[in-house]
């Protein structure tokens, strides 16, 4: 390994160096303060290293990793992303009183694991990558063990994600068996190699795979029920960070088939995508529970993702980097608006207790808009340009099916994020015992706030980042 | 921070303060958020006036909302000399009017809606005036026709404004149906909305035709038309003229502020603004000249017998905006400019006038009814007197140098220039006529109301007393930038035309090509029939009272036809809204809305509904038929994709 080879993986080493820092703090003092420090600490120096490692990029590092813009553009957002929900964390876990401390050294594990996966280019780093990120999710999930809830959905987590790795290892096998390598390069000669028995059912179960820790249909039905059970800056992680990671993953490896030429995978890759957009948007109109609507319209939100993805070419990767970025600010913002609303009696789920927020916590009933106007596509919120991203690069590649279906299901979504709004601004029922917004969360959801518009007014700078990142100048 | 936003930030700060907290908190101090907003704006507006003046011209984009290569949304200031004219214009009347308001709305439970209203309003004209692209501009135009929808409908619960407010509002998007039109045509075939880049790309377009439904029409000519489509509209000329005098059911400052001197003025900017397109096409020249020159002279017939001193001031404003755009047809734009300069003051006090009258009067609007109150209402009266003067032209005032101007760039431009000249004229000699009608039937004689109104009768307050007398000065002294040279040269000043050459920056002037014997003829009949006027005026109301009566009695038909306004009121709704109700209610409503829409809008999401229901039911909550959803899913995934493989194979 050349010295150079670690200056690239340097953010990757901070992260790592992390956890394990917060697990020998907590050794000598236990605190939830210090090991809140630590892991922010860790995450900022993290994120900073990237800067520094970027001079060394493109590299490859071993045959694991390769350290070029793109991972590291994501690498970034992961961060970032996971940073938010320290803070929104640490404003929830004041209010119950578990051992807190281990908490963050899970949250930056599966940091650490979804970074791998963004800079894998190995079945076995994504494989390994996949896994701690799923570990700590397991743990995380189930964090407030005394709710009932948790641990189900903590269970349930488990065992499908366990089945799904199981197709996933299965996937890989059968391309191994193939292609006589488990570079995920590779992947690109199945595709030239023609159609061949393993190779495609060996595909399809890597898709089944990823298509599960993307949470699209039919793979989708663990996702409401595991959101709703986790503590929510959890579910703001696994909507967000764990999914961004493997999409991003995807959309490497992925576009490395022309999908034109495997017909299959387009068919399927379409299918999935309609699939996800009408189911997300059709369930989410029969919920009452914030949290069951945010985690269908997470659900929808990934099938647009494929629409884009499906387009192919430069204009699609810009497009999916791009709406990533707004996702993930829209989501965040979303449950951390959940976690921050959070009484010392638990959660604040239901749509009823949201009645009238605008009367007692006028800021976050408007925060909490903004991000929902982001997420149905509206002028002015990031998701708008987005969206118009995605439309634009599915128009390009002609897929007019996609895109009136695109189209159609957006509408039908406008009505559960006009229902919530519509809620926070009636008349309120009764008096719902909202607990003290905690600063970090506060600071978190107000950052968050700034970055929505920030995009949807000035889309330019991100949109420049992303361009240097693909044309690489 | 460039301070010139401050000049749209302001107004735009006391609107949002207004309308978020005026309800619980602000409610009767409304103005005093809103007024301070709108003075402070028009003191930065002076300050950058004086900028222009000193030759600082702004032209820039702020930021570009990009969505993607080929469309790009700018937001961008341009402030040059027309700017300059129109931000002197927009800002002193708008704070004269809000500090007014202050006195005439005291009392009305929507009074911080009021004030909210004529902030948004303040705002949406500055970002019109202030625009470099079509695109701003376009916003600006329909954001102050939204105001004007709000404040003319004011009074909702009455029905007659709810009604006004809606008429000025659908009439208005025929003409802004043009419009847009007009502005994506200029984005088709510049690909761009910016004015400097497309008034440098206009060569390339000279000479060139379009093919509309079958006719040749040339390019330049059918962008102007459209864009002066919505100029006709938004300046209420013929024949989209009739939404302005219903549109003063609102309360009077906004007739004095959005229905005088700002909003509908926007019109003659526009066409200002774009005048080398309009220079490309003399056919276009030619349509605005002559709509401005008959609008003029027709709505000054219908305001000689009206007796709502309102209406008659709303015709006066027709009229007087038919002399701009006759201006800007001969290629006079800076005539025209002008002309809106000191309209706006004459025109603003008028009706902050008619306003002061109302107040003392309960509301009454008849002139008939009023009569004597010059010496009740002196600061009134004198005012008005002041404003009557300046519109009828007298040598001295305002209007005279404006008029004058616009009526000599008309007879100069020779051809169709001389026609309208004489139309001009004529209707100078109406405009002399019906001001003064108001001035000696309201002001003179006896008074005629009800002993209660007399009882009643007093001057109005303070805050509504100084912006009239302020007005009044710019209503004398505002022509005097613009004295033309022979004038000046009989006083020993050169260069008297300082507002010629300070607007020549942007708009061409023609040279005005003729013998000075020539120009002061032209002045000499002006100021003429400017005196006829008022003299017959004086005749006909003061000294032969009975003249009025005769004339009605022998001319009944003429004076029935003008009394009801040409009956185009009559006529649009026999042609336009019958039809259109009708086809509303049968085609519409009974059949595609009784049975196709409501079918389609009621049954799908039933539809939703219920398919949705039927899904709920596979989300069971129990782990191992997730499991098996997911088992499925592969087997459905492996078998398509063996299926086509298989095929492919064989095929």
């Amino acid at each position: 390994m050349a010295p150079d080879d670690l200056r690239a993986l340097l953010p990757f080493m901070i992260l790592a160096a992390s956890p394990v820092a917060v697990i020998l703090a907590i050794a000598f003092y236990r605190g939830h303060a210090l090991s809140f420090i630590i892991s922010i600490a860790g995450l900022l120096i993290s994120f900073g290293s990237l800067f520094y490692s970027f001079r060394y990029a493109p590299r490859a590092v071993t045959p694991l990793l390769i350290i070029d813009r793109y991972s590291l553009f994501f690498t970034g957002l992961i961060l970032l992303a996971t940073l938010a929900v320290s803070l929104i964390s640490f404003g929830y876990l004041e209010n119950r009183s578990y051992r807190r401390g281990e908490y963050y050294a899970l949250l930056l594990s599966a940091a650490l694991g979804a970074s791998t996966l963004v800079a894998s280019s190995h079945f076995a780093s994504f494989f390994l990558g996949l896994e701690i990120l799923s570990l700590s999710l397991y743990a995380m999930v189930a964090y407030t063990r005394g709710s009932r809830f948790s641990l189900e959905a903590a269970f349930k987590y488990l065992v499908l994600a366990s089945v799904s790795s199981a197709f996933l290892l299965f996937g890989m096998a059968l391309i191994y068996s193939y292609a006589g390598t488990m570079e995920l390069a590779g992947l690109a000669l199945v595709s030239r190699a023609g159609p061949s028995v393993f190779a495609t059912a060996g595909l399809a179960m890597m898709l089944v795979g990823i298509g599960f820790k993307l949470a699209l249909a039919p793979f989708h039905m663990w996702t409401p029920d595991v959101y709703e059970g986790a503590p929510a800056p959890v579910s703001a992680f696994v909507a967000t960070v764990s999914k961004g990671a493997v999409f991003a993953l995807l959309v490497r490896y992925f576009s490395a088939f022309s999908l034109h030429d495997y017909p299959y995978l387009f068919w399927v890759l379409a299918g999935i995508s309609i699939l996800s957009m009408l189911i997300g948007n059709l369930l989410a109109l029969l919920q009452n529970n914030v949290k069951r609507i945010l985690a269908y319209s997470s659900i929808s939100q990934l099938g647009y993702l494929l629409v884009a993805f499906l387009a192919s070419g430069p204009q699609s990767f810009a497009a999916v980097s791009y709406y990533l970025a707004s996702y993930f600010v829209a989501m965040l913002g979303s449950f951390g608006i959940v976690a921050v609303l959070a009484g010392p009696r638990g959660e604040l789920v239901n749509l009823e207790d949201y009645q009238g927020l605008v009367w007692n916590r006028p800021w976050l009933a408007g925060i909490f808009t903004g991000m929902l106007l982001s997420l149905a596509g509206l002028p002015l919120t990031a998701g708008f340009i987005a969206k118009f991203y995605i439309v634009s690069a599915g128009v390009q590649a002609g897929q007019w099916a996609l895109v009136l279906v695109l189209a159609a299901s957006s509408v039908i979504g406008l009505f559960y994020y006009v229902r919530v709004i519509a809620a926070m601004y009636s008349k309120r029922l009764e008096a719902v015992p909202y607990g003290e917004v905690p600063v970090g969360g506060g600071i978190a959801v107000a950052v968050l706030t700034v970055a929505l518009l920030w995009l949807g007014i000035w889309p330019s700078t991100l949109i420049g980042i992303i361009q240097r990142m693909i044309y690489g100048n | 921070m460039k301070l010139y936003l401050l000049i749209p930030a302001l107004p735009l700060a006391g609107f949002l303060i207004n309308i978020l907290f005026g309800k619980w908190f602000i409610k009767d101090k409304a103005n005093w958020i809103a007024t301070p907003a709108v003075i402070g704006s028009w003191i930065i507006a002076m300050i950058t006036v004086a900028g222009v003046m000193a030759g600082h011209r702004v032209s820039e984009d702020l930021y570009t909302w990009v969505i993607s290569d080929g469309f790009r949304v700018p937001i961008g200031f341009l402030i040059d000399q027309l700017t300059a004219v129109m931000l002197v214009v927009v800002t002193t009347v708008s704070a004269l009017v809000h500090i007014y308001s202050a006195g005439y709305m005291k009392g009305d439970k929507g009074y911080y809606r009021f004030f909210a209203y004529l902030n948004l309003f303040t705002f949406s004209m500055l970002m019109l005036i202030m625009s470099n692209n079509f695109l701003q501009l376009y916003f600006g135009w329909e954001a102050v026709g939204l105001c004007s929808y709000f404040l003319i409908g004011f009074w909702y619960e009455k029905k007659s404004a709810s009604d006004a407010g809606k008429k000025a509002f659908i009439v208005n998007r025929f003409g802004d149906f043009g419009f847009g039109l007009g502005v994506m045509l200029i984005f088709i075939t510049f690909g761009s909305l910016h004015y400097e880049t497309i008034f440098g790309k206009l060569g390339m377009i000279a000479g060139q035709s379009v093919s509309v439904l079958g006719w040749t029409v040339s390019l330049p000519t059918l962008i102007a038309l459209l864009l002066f489509c919505g100029a006709v509209g938004k300046s209420a000329q013929l024949p989209l003229h009739v939404w302005l005098p219903d549109a003063m059911e609102g309360p009077t400052p906004v007739s004095a502020l959005i229905h005088a001197a700002t909003m509908v003025t926007a019109g003659v900017f526009l066409v200002a603004r774009t005048n080398p397109i309009f220079n490309l096409s003399p056919t276009a020249m030619a349509v605005v000249g002559i709509t401005g020159g008959v609008t003029a002279l027709f709505a000054a017939t219908i305001a000689l017998v009206q007796n709502d001193i309102k209406r008659i001031i709303a015709y006066s404003t027709i009229s007087q905006l038919g002399y701009m755009f006759l201006a800007c047809g001969v290629g006079a734009y800076g005539a025209g400019i002008f002309h809106l300069y000191t309209h706006a003051f004459f025109k603003a006090l008028l009706f902050l006038g008619a306003g002061s009258v109302m107040h003392a009067m309960g509301g009454e609007l008849d002139i008939q009814k009023m009569g004597g109150l010059r010496k009740h209402m002196p600061v009134t009266y004198w005012t008005f007197l002041l404003a009557s003067l300046s519109i009828a032209g007298i040598p001295g005032f305002a209007g005279f140098f404006s008029k004058d101007e616009i009526l000599w760039q008309a007879f100069a431009s020779g051809g169709v220039g001389r026609v309208l000249w004489g139309i001009g004229t004529l209707t100078a000699l109406l405009t002399a006529f019906y001001s003064f009608r108001i001035i000696f039937v309201a002001f003179h004689g006896e008074f005629r109301g009800t002993p209660e109104q007399a009882h009643h009768l007093h001057e109005s307050p303070a805050s509504m007393a100084i912006p009239l007398v302020l007005l009044a000065v710019g209503a004398v002294a505002s022509g005097w930038v613009g004295v033309p040279p022979f004038i000046g040269e009989m006083f020993g000043v050169e260069n008297s035309n300082l507002f010629g050459a300070f607007i020549g920056h942007v708009v061409s002037q023609p040279a005005a090509h003729g013998a000075p014997g020539q120009e002061m003829m032209v002045t000499a009949m002006s100021v003429v029939v400017g005196l006829l006027g008022i003299s017959l005026a004086g005749v006909f109301y003061i000294s032969k009272p009975g003249i009025p009566k005769a004339l009605a009695k022998n001319f009944s038909g003429v004076h029935k036809l003008l009394w009801n306004k040409y009956y185009i009121d009559e006529l649009y709704n026999f042609i336009i809204i019958k039809p259109t109700l009708w086809v509303a209610k049968s085609v519409l409503v009974d059949t595609t809305d009784g049975k196709i829409i409501e079918g389609v809008v009621n049954g799908v999401p039933r539809g939703i509904g219920s398919f949705g229901q039927r899904l709920r039911k596979l989300q069971t909550g129990v782990l191992q038929n997730y499991a098996a959803m997911m088992a499925l899913g592969v087997f459905v995934f492996v078998a398509i994709a063996l299926m086509i493989l298989v095929g492919g194979v064989k095929g």
